[in-house]
């Protein structure tokens, strides 16, 4: 999977290429429209992650010429928090999806994914975690051939843990994740703490053993071990 | 008390004085005038009696006024007397003559009388026409006041009502003030519009400042998110570093949330959401409440959500989430576990109503940015500020109610004013 990414900013550019290596893509930088314009014109990428404020144009004329040029990529914008017009224009022009400044790396990882799935699978794929068996396109969870009856918060908790398998999940990111800009109330974090907890019963019901690993005071990680 | 008033009020009572003294003196000298003619007459009779009498030693017999004929001797000269009047059956004033005539070697007196009553109504008639005109004058004056105050002050009225109106976050442009042909109010009007320039100018400036600070915050907070997250996946295993970097983590949240508020508050302020739609609130409500359902269930609140026929309401959708999510959210902050929330939904009206601690300090100051109920709290406060600047942005309504009896907090939202321009 080859992913492109248009960032002007070098330390948020290293840190995003970082992230996404670590998660087995192979990625390409670009930090002008220029250099992006031309990698577009000249390479194929699965996905392109575009931020909208570039040195020497504006993001969204990349995406226009992703469009003319009938690439398969996906497309993610990337832009300032607040920017909803943006927001309209990019998804309009046929962009997959959109993040705002600042996010969380694990939920990019979780956009991106979500972006190629639909893209390459029509959907029609499965996601495989040690005994766990997810189809996306039938919201359904399956511990070994047995169905998890789970609630839509607890699936997409757990979308979001398959997403990122071995990595730490912060509490904040995952109430950002599930309830967005809405986050922001005192007892979120309580929330999240009951919806592992009956996620975790559900699997364990069906067998699976305990997947998820609490990191004390800062979040919770899916391990493979 | 208005201007005009008070001048012609001044106006008023100097011509008053003025009047007064004018028909006192014209009184004065009117009196004055026909007694000397009355004397005058007398003293012509007297030219005209005194030889018929010295040559017949009678006088002719009077045919309106008194003559009297007597050897008493009196006093020459005028003087004013009181007579009665048989006729009348009252006493009537009279000018009287005093001279001897010598008639065959003995001193006769005559006295020569004029009534002074004939003298009355010329003076009636001046005092009458002298009050006439007061009066009319007295009336011209207040007509005239009503006139000029309606169409002189015109200019006055509208220069004020354009500063009532004035509101530099909403049309951080100069006053527009029409041209007036009196030199007072352009005056006025020149120096009003220089100081709306002057303030859109500085207004403009220092919202330059917050939004390229807003700008430039923003790269250096993702940044520092991002590596911080790389920080806590090396070292959140870390007994010594995970304390630290989950703090830093959190505190470098906070204040991207912070800025988030404070940018979507300055776009609302900057008119950045020009596109209004058409759109329902019911539906806005019903996917915020789905979205935050657990939260509502969390606290074991029980929630009525009621919508009946309500308008759409032009608004960027944006922003219609923006003011539901924070009235919800807020609600949902200041509640207690096994509280109430109930969202209503009518034509031209959103309220939520939420049970909650009773409220402390002045609630005018909630809507006020970073006001928060528990200073401790990790949420910037911002929420109810968005929610106010949004309806300011949509001229709504919006009121702020405890219900003592009930324990309930009400935020009533009005969305009439749009709903009517729509």
């Amino acid at each position: 999977m080859k992913i492109l990414i248009v960032e002007d900013e070098p330390a948020l550019r290293t840190s995003l290429v970082d992230h996404l290596q670590r998660d087995g893509y192979r990625c390409e930088q670009a930090a002008t429209y220029a250099q992006a314009h031309e990698k577009i014109k000249l390479y194929r990428y699965d996905c392109v992650l575009v931020d909208l404020t570039l040195p020497g144009g504006n993001g969204l004329d990349l995406v226009r010429t992703l469009k003319a040029d009938q690439s398969p990529a996906g497309v993610l914008i990337v832009s300032a928090r607040g920017a909803l017009d943006d927001k309209v224009t990019g998804l309009a022009l046929g962009a997959d999806d959109y993040l705002t400044k600042p996010f969380h790396l694990a939920e990019l990882t979780a956009r991106i994914q979500a972006i190629l799935r639909r893209r390459q699978f029509q959907g029609h794929n499965e996601l495989r975690f040690r005994a766990l068996t997810v189809r996306p396109d039938r919201a359904q969870v399956l511990v070994g051939d047995e169905p998890v009856p789970l609630t839509r918060k607890e699936y997409e908790l757990l979308l979001y843990f398959l997403a990122n398998p071995n990595r730490l999940l912060t509490k904040e990111s995952i109430a950002e994740h599930l309830w967005g800009d809405a986050a922001d109330t005192a007892d979120s974090f309580d929330f999240i703490y009951n919806h592992l907890k009956n996620l975790r019963r559900k699997l364990q019901e069906k067998g699976a053993p305990d997947y998820i690993r609490t990191v004390y005071g800062v979040g919770y990680e899916l391990s493979s071990e | 008390m208005k201007l005009l008033a008070t001048t012609t009020r001044y106006y008023l009572l100097l011509a008053a004085l003025l009047f007064a003294a004018g028909t006192a003196a014209l009184y004065a000298g009117l009196v004055w005038a026909l007694r000397s003619e009355m004397e005058e007459k007398l003293v012509t009779e007297q030219g005209y009696l005194t030889p018929i009498l010295q040559r017949t030693g009678r006088l002719p017999l009077p045919l309106g006024d008194q003559r009297v004929l007597s050897r008493r001797p009196r006093p020459a000269g005028f003087d004013d007397t009181l007579e009665f009047d048989p006729v009348g059956r009252r006493w009537e004033p009279f000018r009287q003559l005093h001279f001897p005539v010598q008639v065959k070697g003995v001193t006769y007196w005559v006295t020569l009388r004029k009534s002074l009553l004939e003298n009355d109504s010329p003076l009636g008639v001046v005092l009458s026409v002298m009050a006439a005109v007061l009066v009319g004058l007295l009336l011209s004056l207040a007509a005239l006041n009503r006139w000029l105050s309606g169409r002189l002050w015109q200019p006055f009225h509208q220069t004020l009502a354009a500063l009532r109106g004035y509101e530099l976050q909403r049309q951080p442009a100069a006053l527009a003030l029409p041209a007036t042909p009196i030199d007072e109010f352009t005056e006025l009007n020149q120096a009003l519009t220089q100081m709306s320039e002057r303030l859109a100018a500085e207004y403009r400036s220092l919202k330059e400042f917050t939004e390229n600070a807003a700008h430039e915050t923003q790269t250096p907070l993702a940044i520092l998110q991002a590596k911080l997250e790389r920080l806590l996946q090396l070292g959140a295993r870390d007994a010594e570093m995970a304390p630290l970097l989950r703090d830093a983590y959190g505190a470098t949240l906070r204040l991207s949330r912070l800025h988030q508020g404070l940018t979507l508050l300055s776009k609302i302020e900057n008119g950045q959401f020009p596109d209004a739609v058409a759109l329902n609130l019911a539906d806005v409500v019903t996917e915020k409440l789905a979205l935050l359902e657990e939260l509502v269930s969390g606290k074991e609140l029980a929630l009525t959500y009621d919508a009946a026929d309500p308008l759409p309401v032009r608004m960027h959708p944006a922003l219609a989430e923006s003011l539901v999510v924070n009235l919800l959210q807020n609600a949902l902050k200041h509640n207690h576990v096994g509280g109430t929330l109930s969202v209503l939904l009518r034509a031209g009206i959103l309220e939520i109503r939420n049970s909650g601690p009773a409220p402390t300090g002045d609630p005018a100051r909630y809507f006020e940015r970073f006001q928060k109920q528990q200073p401790g709290s990790a949420s910037p406060g911002l929420g109810l500020s968005i929610v106010q600047q949004v309806c300011r942005h949509y001229s709504f309504g919006l009121r702020y109610t405890f219900e003592a009896a009930t324990g309930l907090h009400v935020l009533h939202v009005s969305t009439r004013p749009a709903a009517a321009t729509a």
